[in-house]
């Protein structure tokens, strides 16, 4: 099969996910964790479509429809949740966030 | 012969008593009596009837078992609810619901000043049931059962009079020594469901012979007794009966005299089958009546409550009783548990109405000269004394001579018997004409009585003189070398029993009107010649009447080897164990489950990149030890 082999796929997906990682590690504020996770999901999608290329399979490729439509709803909650915290005119800061700790 | 008859007789006095108890409010005292009194005496019109329709059954068909329903089924174990009406289950209904009815009779009048006269009734009628079940029981599993509910009768009534504690503590000495034997005899049973498979008597008895070994008989006759005992009050567990008379008079003359102690006598005479058996076990049973109707003869001397003095007599009497089971003399046995019924209610009837015409007095040291204000009690335990003492015609006369003939009979066992039983035939005598003539003779008592003796009515003198007449003349139903009516209604049940010989008659007969003769006049010469002359032998004997007044001091030893111990080993499991055991280990539990959950708090730290961090690592190290599992 001619085209781009599958590992540069999987590197550039690797490449993202880390960077995902970090950034939700990093991260104080909710709404850049949100990208960050943003990004990992991504990140997965592209390794899933690039193994879909490589087996010559669709599977890869629903399930990767499957996972855009599972992170439109995360980030319809984490937005929710982000606004929700604004409007109590609370800091948009994640490590404050931690009255259930135990 | 209709069995439902012994059906009736037996729901009759549950039903008063249920309805007595069941009663909103304490019901009319008209209605307690109609309620109380009418199941019994119905009961015991209806037993007649069974009676007379059994005369006319042949021999071979008087043995009937009423099944009802199928119970228990477990395995090979089946257990039915049945009825045993046969002789012996007649009688023991006849004596039970006839005396039984007389008493609650009494007890119309006896109870009249007691606050609580529907419980006395209910518990009463409840008692009547239990005995009933427990003679008409036709399978181990329901004798059981009755045994344990006369038990818990006995308890309730020993303890009638709740707000005393010396009656609480005798009604809770009662039960646990019935306890113990009803749990030897739960132990027997199942060696008979092991061995034989069944708890029927019918059954037991057919495949005893071949299917029980030697041992296996023995223990079961042995655990059986050890009930026996401690339901008729049988040295070594005959300490709760004198304690016993805490009850109410009747309740003393119906259950601790008349009926319920001389449930182990016919428990040996049911099984006698399984006693022949075994040897060991029916000369234990002689050897164990034998030393207990001696000892109780001698407490019974120095007593000085007068229904301690009853009690222990009454110990000794069914001491005969099953002296003459254990030497296999059943028809005699039997005989004397009726004979002794009647006269032994006679003597707590009639000084029961001498202790409620003293407004409850009970000391022979308050009584004396009381012959010359309750005539009628006077010459009722005149008679009663004459019947137990076995003076010549009377009823005791009778059956306790058949019982020292026929131990007379029986081996060289029997002989040392004889002699032991003859002794104590004086004793009896002696002890008898003592409480008699202390009570109704010689001078009134110094300071005279705490209140005036007064008269009772006709619902208490009608049953003295019934059983006045009953003692009197109830001995004639079995004469040596005459007629013998009580073995030959029992022969379908106890076999063809031996009849005394003329020898044993003979020597019986002069040996016991000879001690008879002594002991009274041991009695009148000490306690009604010469005043003063009871006080001075007392104080020669003083540590003989200091052993005897305290029962050969059983109790403080029981204190010191059972009590105590068992109390001890309470309070350290109640002081120590428990605390520091019990509530140890809960208190460990707690602290752990607290210990991990304050030591796991802190990884909550509320850091989202922590748990992302954690997460993370989980993964990564999953992901490496599967790749080490994949590559090994």
């Amino acid at each position: 099969m001619s085209g781009v082999p599958l590992i540069w796929y999987l590197l550039l997906s690797f490449g993202l996910f880390g960077l995902g990682l970090l950034g939700v590690m990093r991260r104080r504020n909710p709404l850049l964790m949100l990208l960050a996770v943003e990004l990992m999901l991504n990140s997965a999608n592209i390794a899933l479509v690039g193994f879909a290329r490589h087996w010559d399979n669709t599977d890869g490729q629903i399930f990767a429809l499957v996972v855009m439509a599972v992170a439109a709803a995360e980030v319809v909650i984490g937005l929710g949740l982000v606004v929700a915290v604004f409007r109590q005119r609370l800091a948009l800061n994640v490590d404050e966030m931690s009255s259930l700790k135990g | 012969m209709e069995p439902a008859l012994a059906w009736i007789v037996l729901g009759l006095p549950l039903l008063g008593a249920a309805t007595l108890a069941a009663w909103p409010t304490e019901p009319p005292r008209s209605m307690t009596r109609v309620l109380g009194v009418g199941p019994i005496a119905l009961g015991f019109l209806l037993s007649a009837w069974l009676y007379v329709q059994m005369l006319g059954e042949s021999s071979d068909d008087r043995l009937v078992v009423s099944r009802v329903w199928e119970w228990i089924e477990i395995g090979d174990l089946t257990i039915d609810v049945a009825l045993q009406i046969d002789p012996l289950s007649v009688m023991m209904m006849l004596i039970i619901t006839g005396v039984g009815s007389l008493i609650f009779l009494y007890s119309t009048e006896y109870m009249e000043h007691d606050r609580d006269y529907r419980r006395f009734f209910a518990e009463m009628g409840f008692f009547v049931f239990s005995m009933l079940l427990l003679v008409l029981a036709a399978n181990f599993l329901f004798l059981i059962v009755g045994w344990a509910l006369v038990g818990l009768a006995s308890y309730l009534l020993i303890g009638f009079y709740y707000e005393k504690p010396p009656a609480v503590a005798a009604a809770k000495k009662a039960f646990i020594i019935n306890v113990i034997g009803d749990i030897a005899m739960v132990i027997g049973a199942f060696i008979l469901i092991v061995e034989l498979g069944t708890l029927d008597y019918a059954l037991v008895f057919e495949a005893a012979p071949d299917g029980l070994s030697r041992g296996a008989v023995e223990a079961v006759t042995i655990l059986l007794f050890v009930g026996a005992a401690a339901k008729s009050a049988q040295v070594p567990l005959h300490t709760w009966l004198p304690d016993a008379m805490e009850g109410p008079t009747p309740v003393s003359a119906l259950i601790h005299a008349a009926t319920m102690v001389t449930a182990g006598v016919y428990l040996v005479v049911r099984t006698h089958e399984l006693y022949e058996l075994a040897p060991f076990a029916s000369d234990l049973v002689a050897i164990t009546g034998a030393v207990t109707l001696f000892l109780a003869a001698t407490i019974a001397m120095v007593q000085v409550d007068v229904k301690r003095v009853l009690a222990w007599s009454t110990v000794s009497q069914i001491g005969y009783m099953i002296m003459a089971a254990g030497l296999g003399a059943y028809g005699a046995a039997m005989f004397h548990l009726m004979t002794h019924a009647f006269f032994k209610a006679l003597l707590f009837l009639s000084i029961g109405i001498v202790i409620h015409g003293l407004a409850g007095e009970q000391s022979l040291d308050r009584m004396g000269g009381l012959g010359r204000h309750l005539k009628l009690a006077y010459v009722a335990t005149a008679i009663g004394v004459l019947a137990i003492s076995g003076v010549p015609g009377t009823s005791g006369f009778f059956s306790k001579d058949e019982i020292l003939a026929s131990a007379w009979d029986a081996g060289d066992l029997g002989r040392a018997l004889w002699v032991v039983g003859a002794l104590a035939a004086g004793i009896t005598a002696f002890y008898m004409f003592r409480l008699l003539l202390r009570t109704f003779y010689g001078p009134e008592p110094g300071g005279g009585y705490g209140v005036h003796p007064h008269r009772s009515r006709w619902p208490m003198t009608v049953p003295v003189a019934v059983l006045a007449v009953l003692s009197l003349f109830g001995g004639w139903i079995q004469v040596p070398s005459g007629w013998s009516w009580i073995t030959d209604w029992l022969e379908p049940v106890i076999g063809p029993e031996s009849i005394p010989g003329q020898q044993a008659e003979g020597v019986t007969l002069v040996a016991s009107i000879a001690v008879v003769a002594i002991g009274a006049g041991v009695a009148w010469w000490i306690f009604a010649a010469d005043p003063g002359r009871r006080s001075r032998l007392a104080g020669r004997f003083a540590a003989t009447r200091r052993l005897l007044e305290d029962g050969y001091r059983f109790d403080p030893v029981y204190q010191q080897a059972l009590v105590q111990p068992s109390r001890d080993l309470g309070d350290y499991l109640y002081g120590r164990f428990e605390p520091d055991f019990i509530q140890g280990m809960l208190k460990g539990a707690v602290s752990l489950v607290r210990g991990g959950a304050i030591a796991l708090r802190a990884a909550q730290d509320g850091l989202v990149r922590t748990y992302a961090f954690v997460m993370v690592a989980g993964v990564v190290s999953l992901g490496a030890l599967l790749a080490w599992v994949v590559t090994r």
